[in-house]
């Protein structure tokens, strides 16, 4: 089982005995939990050398239109998957990025580590041309009750072999968009594997989860991200979330569908942080450059 | 809109199709646009002084309120561009669904429809199988349920709970023209569009 690694540095500077008056502060409330970082390095061209431990990228397409950053990802990631019909979008679109470039050529360059799922998506002639490049194919066609990113998700978690998986981050991409029955279902597996880094990414947005269990600072790669952003109690109302850094920041706010959502907020600062009594969804939106 | 009509001339079509009210914030609109419907007598209505509120909550408002000359008795509000986009507008305007939970307002894309099923009554949702289905779900938006009940499901609820992080009823399949629900709490319904 994964396990987020907690910062013990910075617990150490904030060793203060906390007076009754104070408890109310945002800050001093942080001591109790562990803080979580969140930082969209894998959408800057180079991952910037950091204090933290820097995390290992994999990289997972499934079947809607690529991204245009699509490339960047699979740059910065170590392992590559493809789930059923991802593997039709890698093979159709990934050489569109690439016009002066021979279609076999960019083909090859960006050939995945694995094709995993039903396989009732993937097109025969992808399937042939991967499998001959030594691609591993995983046929799941028997499990019906998961998705096809519930599925690669295990095999990530389980099995992928030759993955430090001590500070995995999996970057999806084809997630959104698309039937909403099977975008609804790619949310719930982020919230079922709420212990794992998960990013979901569309040309338009960017949403992982933030567990209730942590503490979040999020700092943001406003070169590349933000204004727009929201906070998303997706499952379960909320009685108190708190956040700075935020043009609408929240104070001890309940928010819940049916009631307050914050979407259509505004980053204000480079580090906004999030403290919630549940898991919510943190959304921003990406530049279009 | 002119471009579902490649046979006629654009003007033409932009003038058959003249909206009754344009209203919201009117920081997208392009100014030949609301020049060239304004001429034709569209009512601009703008709200650009209120920020709390999203383009399709002030609509929402605006038909409850104000639409005159509308049968509101038994009014069902169809709402395209919904979907797909920013998330967080995505995200914001199922909320406005879940506000509005004792209207009638359907979210339609290219590939799916969705509308609230508010717990307060049982639902028959008639699938009309020229047009709609197979794929389909019923998502708890918001809150978990510990209590659904369907038929005319591949894989009906029972008193099953949902909620997200646990079961969410996705990839279904609809399998009798007729599809109940009764659940504790609201759910979406959504069921995929064919492609004709």
């Amino acid at each position: 089982m994964l396990r987020l690694q907690s910062i013990k540095l910075a617990k150490a500077k904030h060793l203060t005995v906390p007076s009754p008056s104070s408890l109310r502060l945002v800050k001093k409330r942080m001591i109790a939990m562990d803080l979580m970082h969140h930082s969209s390095c894998f959408l800057l061209p180079t991952i910037p050398l950091q204090r933290r431990p820097s995390l290992t990228y994999a990289l997972l397409v499934l079947n809607q239109n690529l991204p245009r950053f699509t490339p960047l990802l699979w740059n910065h990631a170590q392992l590559h998957l493809c789930a059923d019909g991802g593997a039709n979008r890698l093979y159709d679109e990934m050489p569109l990025f690439f016009p002066q470039e021979g279609a076999s050529d960019v083909r090859r360059r960006y050939k995945p580590d694995v094709i995993k799922g039903d396989m009732d998506s993937i097109r025969r002639e992808v399937l042939e041309f991967y499998a001959s490049l030594g691609t591993e194919i995983v046929d799941k066609s028997h499990d019906q009750d998961t998705t096809d990113l519930h599925k690669c998700v295990t095999y990530i978690r389980d099995s992928a072999s030759g993955l430090d998986k001590s500070n995995l981050c999996i970057l999806v991409v084809g997630a959104l968009g698309g039937r909403f029955d099977h975008e609804m279902g790619n949310l719930n597996v982020i919230c079922r594997f709420s212990y794992m880094r998960i990013v979901l990414l569309s040309n338009d947005s960017l949403i992982h989860l933030l567990p209730r269990t942590y503490c979040h600072e999020i700092h943001i790669q406003t070169s590349v991200e933000g204004p727009h952003c929201g906070l998303i109690p997706i499952g379960t109302p909320s009685k108190s979330s708190t956040t700075t850094g935020l043009q609408w920041d929240l104070n001890n706010t309940a928010m819940e569908f049916g009631g307050l959502v914050s979407t259509s907020n505004i980053v204000k600062e480079e580090k906004v942080t999030v403290q919630s009594d549940c898991d919510l969804l943190w959304t921003i939106s990406i530049k279009k450059l | 809109m002119p471009l579902f009509f490649p046979q006629e001339g654009a003007s033409d079509v932009r003038r058959r199709y003249k909206p009754d009210v344009i209203k919201g914030d009117m920081d997208s609109i392009r100014r030949e646009v609301l020049e060239f419907y304004a001429s034709l007598g569209t009512e601009i209505v703008d709200k650009s002084h209120d920020q709390d509120t999203t383009d399709l909550h002030k609509c929402v408002t605006y038909i409850r309120d104000s639409a005159s000359g509308l049968d509101k008795s038994n009014l069902c509000i169809l709402v395209v561009g919904a979907l797909g986009g920013r998330f967080d507008h995505e995200m914001g305007n199922l909320n406005v669904i879940c506000r509005f939970s004792y209207m009638r307002i359907v979210l339609l894309s290219n590939d799916s429809l969705i509308h609230l099923l508010p717990r307060t009554y049982c639902h028959e949702i008639h699938i009309q199988t020229s047009v709609e289905g197979p794929h389909c779900g019923l998502i708890p938006i918001g809150t978990p349920s510990k209590s659904s009940t369907t038929t005319g499901l591949q894989w009906d609820l029972n008193n099953t709970a949902m909620e997200f992080g646990g079961l969410v009823s996705t990839s279904n399949i609809v399998k009798e023209e007729k599809v109940t629900v009764q659940s504790d709490c609201d759910l979406l319904w959504t069921i995929s569009i064919k492609k004709l």
